[in-house]
């Protein structure tokens, strides 16, 4: 099954909108918009990269707990390879900055 | 009379005693306190009053600069009035009371780390750091501390490469606790009938027999014009990490055979930026809301850690040591902070509340033969000793340590799925936004050889045969670890080495 942008919309909605912040410390929600600058800046730096088919790679049957947890692999493989890209200081696991140009 | 005003003494008065300790500062004190009832007489001669006398302080001023490749020169020329104090008690009167010992890293041999170990091992340091401790008046460290006694406050599990490195506080400072630093400098003296503590009294040149391999005497100037003389059977400088090099090279380059003395000057600063011009901030995001207490809880009545690399940590990154300090942020995270931590917490914990803490790092300052301290002859202070120039150098190999660390405490968090790192500083602005502590390493540092070290391994000055070292001067590498810990267990060892040398019973 393959996703429209719709889907992936929707997908990376539904990984941010559960994260929980302290209340003190942290805000209520994510902003899309924000994680959409990121995947500008992502997808600026890599111009060569068919995001059609990264969308069915990183998210092949829609989004589901079961590819919640083959993106947190890839995210800890990333890591363990140094893929990794920079954003404003942030050191983000190429696979986390694939999902945030997925937004854009 | 205890405390003697070395001012008003009489002219060319000579001072005698078994032990002469130049410098009454934290090192000075924790030998001087070992002498009690020794049987032997000792002498503290100490530049300072009872108070501070900025004409006293104004001794200690020089020029400085610090450089690191590819970053604009920074002009540190205050940093030598403001980073130590010329007053009895030393240093002691103004510092936090941080204590941590070094890692056993620091002491360890380290292929990749030109210059690195010590002719000592953290082993062998243990029952002076125990002993150390009880002088602070502090809670002994194990040596292996890299476990948390408390269950409610965890360390932070990212590997084998990182562990949780504890720092404890005295209250022995002047900063801290005025009337107990005072009892603690002063109530040994004057309960001690062998020790006498020469005050306004300035070593201004040591000076050897004519064979070169012993101290004869020093010369000792007052602020009022007196001059005097001091003899000993033994003698330990303890003027501090700058002071000490300064009077060695005034001296005619005393211990220098190695062409070491000055050379190697280590120090620690931090790094972090917060709230910077483009509102950029150090931090570290923990993904899953691990409570992180046992880092960012820094008060004084309890132990905290940072995060700090292990020595194979440090051989896979081929850095050096290196630490990472948590501080709690009270403040709303900006929407690509919130984004970034949002994605971060579902991936990595399922949508668990994360934490973004802000943070500074700290690198150890690598040994480079490049980065001294000089004299400064056409400059001199109202003594006539010459002033110093410290010519403060980080290297490639410095800057690439720190990065490396940073990357790889990044991607640690990352693998184990516990957080992310954030470190928005070019490395062309690092001299800019570092912050320097009052820490000088490193300048007559410890080796067996002669041509590696300027005192041995009994901290002795190679090739004199009763003049002593005590300080951060003779550290051969300077870790993170604040050193006055470390310091005083090594003048633990040395006057332990002194009795023995001088048939005082332990």
């Amino acid at each position: 099954m393959s996703l429209n942008k719709r889907d992936v919309l929707r997908a990376l909605a539904a990984l941010t909108a559960g994260a929980a912040f302290p209340a003190t410390a942290q805000t209520a929600a994510p902003d899309l918009s924000a994680g959409r600058a990121i995947g500008a800046a992502y997808r600026a730096a890599n111009p060569a990269v068919d995001f059609t088919a990264l969308r069915r790679e990183l998210l092949p049957r829609g989004f589901s707990s079961d590819a919640a947890a083959q993106l947190r692999q890839r995210v800890a493989a990333d890591f363990r390879a140094a893929r990794v890209f920079m954003f404003k200081g942030w050191r983000l696991s190429e696979t986390e900055a694939r999902l945030f140009a997925l937004l854009t | 009379m205890a405390f003697i005003d070395a001012r008003t003494l009489p002219e060319a008065t000579e001072i005698e005693a078994d032990l002469v300790i130049i410098g009454g500062g934290m090192a000075g004190i924790a030998i001087a306190k070992q002498w009690i009832a020794s049987g032997k007489s000792v002498a503290i001669l100490e530049s300072g009053g009872r108070e501070m006398d900025m004409e006293i302080q104004a001794l200690y001023a020089g020029g400085g600069v610090m450089r690191a490749p590819g970053n604009p020169d920074r002009n540190i020329d205050d940093y030598l009035i403001q980073s130590r104090v010329r007053r009895y008690g030393g240093s002691g009167n103004v510092w936090g009371g941080k204590c941590v010992p070094l890692d056993e890293a620091d002491f360890a041999p380290r292929a990749w780390i030109d210059r690195s170990g010590w002719p000592v091992t953290r082993a062998e340091m243990q029952p002076f750091y125990d002993r150390a401790c009880d002088l602070l008046q502090i809670p002994r460290f194990d040596r292996d501390w890299d476990s948390n006694p408390d269950a409610a406050r965890p360390p932070l599990a990212i590997g084998d490469d990182f562990f949780a490195a504890p720092r404890v506080f005295t209250a022995l400072s002047g900063e801290v606790d005025r009337p107990r630093f005072d009892a603690w400098c002063n109530a040994f003296v004057e309960g001690a009938d062998n020790i006498r503590v020469y005050l306004h009294a300035n070593v201004t040149a040591i000076r050897l027999h004519r064979n070169g391999r012993q101290v004869e005497a020093l010369g000792v100037a007052c602020l009022n014009g007196r001059r005097h003389t001091a003899r000993g059977r033994a003698y330990v400088l303890a003027t501090g990490g700058i002071e000490n090099v300064r009077l060695l090279l005034a001296s005619g380059g005393i211990g220098n055979h190695g062409d070491l003395l000055g050379r190697c000057f280590m120090g620690h600063v931090t790094f972090g930026v917060y709230e910077n011009a483009d509102g950029l901030n150090t931090m570290l995001c923990v993904s899953d809301g691990q409570n992180m207490s046992l880092y960012t809880n820094n008060s004084r009545d309890i132990a905290h850690c940072v995060i700090a690399s292990t020595l194979e940590g440090q051989r896979r990154f081929g850095a050096g040591n290196f630490t990472t300090t948590l501080f709690d942020s009270e403040t709303a995270p900006p929407p690509e902070d919130a984004a970034v931590l949002a994605l971060a917490s579902q991936l990595d914990a399922g949508g668990a509340s994360a934490r973004r803490h802000f943070c500074f790092f700290m690198s150890e300052h690598l040994p480079n033969l490049e980065s001294r301290l000089m004299l400064a002859p056409e400059h001199t202070d109202a003594l006539g000793t010459p002033r110093v120039f410290l010519d403060w150098v980080y290297s490639e190999r410095d800057l690439d340590s720190l990065e490396r660390s940073i990357a790889a405490l990044g991607d640690a968090l990352g693998a184990a799925g516990k957080g992310r790192i954030r470190w928005p500083v070019d490395r062309s602005s690092l001299l800019s936004i570092l912050s320097m502590s009052r820490h000088h390493i490193g300048m007559t540092r410890m080796h067996r050889d002669p041509e590696h070290g300027v005192v041995d391994e009994n901290c002795r000055v190679h090739g004199v045969r009763n003049l002593y070292i005590a300080g951060t001067s003779v550290f051969p590498t300077s870790g993170i670890a604040n050193p006055t810990l470390t310091l005083t267990a090594l003048c633990l060892r040395l006057s332990d080495h002194l009795k023995r040398q001088m048939g005082v019973r332990a």
